[in-house]
């Protein structure tokens, strides 16, 4: 990690209110993550193309529906972005998408090591 | 078992909502997109359907809209799944036909109490409805509900391109009972009367009662000479054994009007009731106790 900032990194995801969620089981949510990485990467790439079509619908669709699966397991960060993206679609704002995916990319890749040190 | 419908394309809230739904005695069928649910819908009897609100396919609104649309006497409490933000939808939602909504990321108590005021909602409804299609006193279906039951028979033997009897009856006689025994033995008796006709006939073959002391028969896939033998088994079912009432053992008969949509006299479901009725009178004009057909 080379965050400059004095305060640490926010935890990518929270775990308490994601615990609760699954019912305190911890494995179930542990499948649920793995799910949702798995459609992750697939999702980005479709994104990655809807910019470049400057789909809007799709950019729209696309955010919407990773803010609700983020959002599920908690993952604040992941979300807001998702969110974000959303909203660049429907206002049809490319930039806005382009710097959220950007930021995307980021987020997910400080939780991917953050839940695979979670999980040793 | 309540059976669940849950139609959501994020599989993470889709397995969230499958497993606490199980989990609380609710049989789930799980669709990842509307169409997928819409097909699930039509073939299976879903109580209680949760709709995500944007899904590839087809979206909540669209599937909303058509079940609502779907004429079925059972009703489905769809509850629409959306995200926080999106007050809009939420208004929309209700408006094309949603019960109730609930906002993701959901909390497993608000679903559970969710879930449950739609399975109270089901439940009232089919109470109400079963009542509304019943007479209370025979426990067969009443005026409206046969009369509804023979336009959709009398519709299907016409595409089919299939023979549909029905058969009008009455009790003969019945003001006498009313009057000499009042009315709580004339009830007993048309207790006994319906109990008896439908335990014999078939699990296709629908009775109702038709108005104070008639009853319509409706036999899909009948023709006019099996009519003739129903109708003579049903009148020997009653005048074969006497009624047991508290006011001791009475004598029963009933008289009988057939036809069949092959006689050719019907073009429409008022004509086939009114050449029934027609039968029946000449069942009564012949001397009770008796089955006419035309």
């Amino acid at each position: 990690m080379t965050e400059k900032s004095d305060s640490p990194k926010p935890s990518p995801i929270d775990m308490e209110t994601a615990l609760e969620r699954t019912g305190g089981d911890e494995e179930f949510l542990f499948d649920l993550i793995e799910i949702f990485m798995e459609d992750f990467e697939p999702k980005v790439a479709e994104l990655k193309s809807a910019i470049k079509d400057q789909n809007f619908t799709s950019i729209q669709e696309i955010g919407h529906y990773l803010k609700g699966s983020s959002a599920n397991l908690s993952l604040m960060q992941i979300r807001e972005v998702s969110y974000q993206i959303e909203i660049a679609g429907k206002e049809q704002n490319l930039e806005q998408a382009k710097e959220n995916l950007e930021l995307l990319g980021k987020e997910y890749a400080y939780f991917k090591e953050y839940f695979a040190d979670m999980k040793k | 078992m309540a059976k669940v419908l849950i139609a959501e394309d994020d599989r993470i809230s889709g397995n969230l909502l499958k497993r606490y739904a199980t989990q609380w005695g609710f049989q789930v069928l799980s669709a990842s997109n509307g169409k997928e649910a819409w097909d699930i819908f039509q073939n299976n009897d879903i109580e209680i359907a949760i709709l995500d609100w944007m899904m590839p396919e087809m979206d909540g609104i669209e599937l909303c809209r058509r079940i609502r649309e779907e004429k079925s006497e059972k009703y489905t409490y769809i509850i629409l799944l959306t995200s926080k933000d999106d007050q809009k939808d939420i208004n929309e939602g209700l408006t094309a036909g949603a019960d109730d909504y609930i906002t993701k990321p959901f909390n497993s108590g608000e679903l559970n109490a969710r879930l449950k005021t739609g399975k109270r909602i089901i439940d009232m409804h089919n109470k109400l409805h079963k009542i509304a299609i019943h007479d209370s006193l025979t426990k067969l279906y009443n005026h409206a509900q046969i009369l509804s039951i023979l336009e959709e028979e009398y519709d299907r033997a016409l595409r089919e391109n299939r023979p549909l009897s029905i058969i009008m009856l009455d009790i003969d006689l019945f003001k006498n009972v009313n009057d000499e025994y009042g009315h709580t033995i004339g009830d007993a008796v048309l207790v006994e009367v319906a109990a008896r006709l439908q335990k014999s006939l078939r699990v296709y073959d629908k009775i109702g009662r038709y108005g104070g002391d008639e009853f319509l028969v409706i036999l899909p896939n009948n023709n006019l000479k099996n009519v003739r033998s129903v109708a003579e088994r049903l009148r020997c079912l009653i005048s074969g054994e006497k009624i047991k009432t508290d006011a001791g053992l009475l004598e029963v008969t009933i008289s009988l009007g057939c036809t069949s949509t092959e006689s050719g006299e019907s073009r429409s479901v008022e004509d086939i009731v009114n050449v029934s009725d027609r039968a029946l009178y000449q069942a009564k004009h012949r001397g009770r106790d008796c089955v006419m057909y035309i």
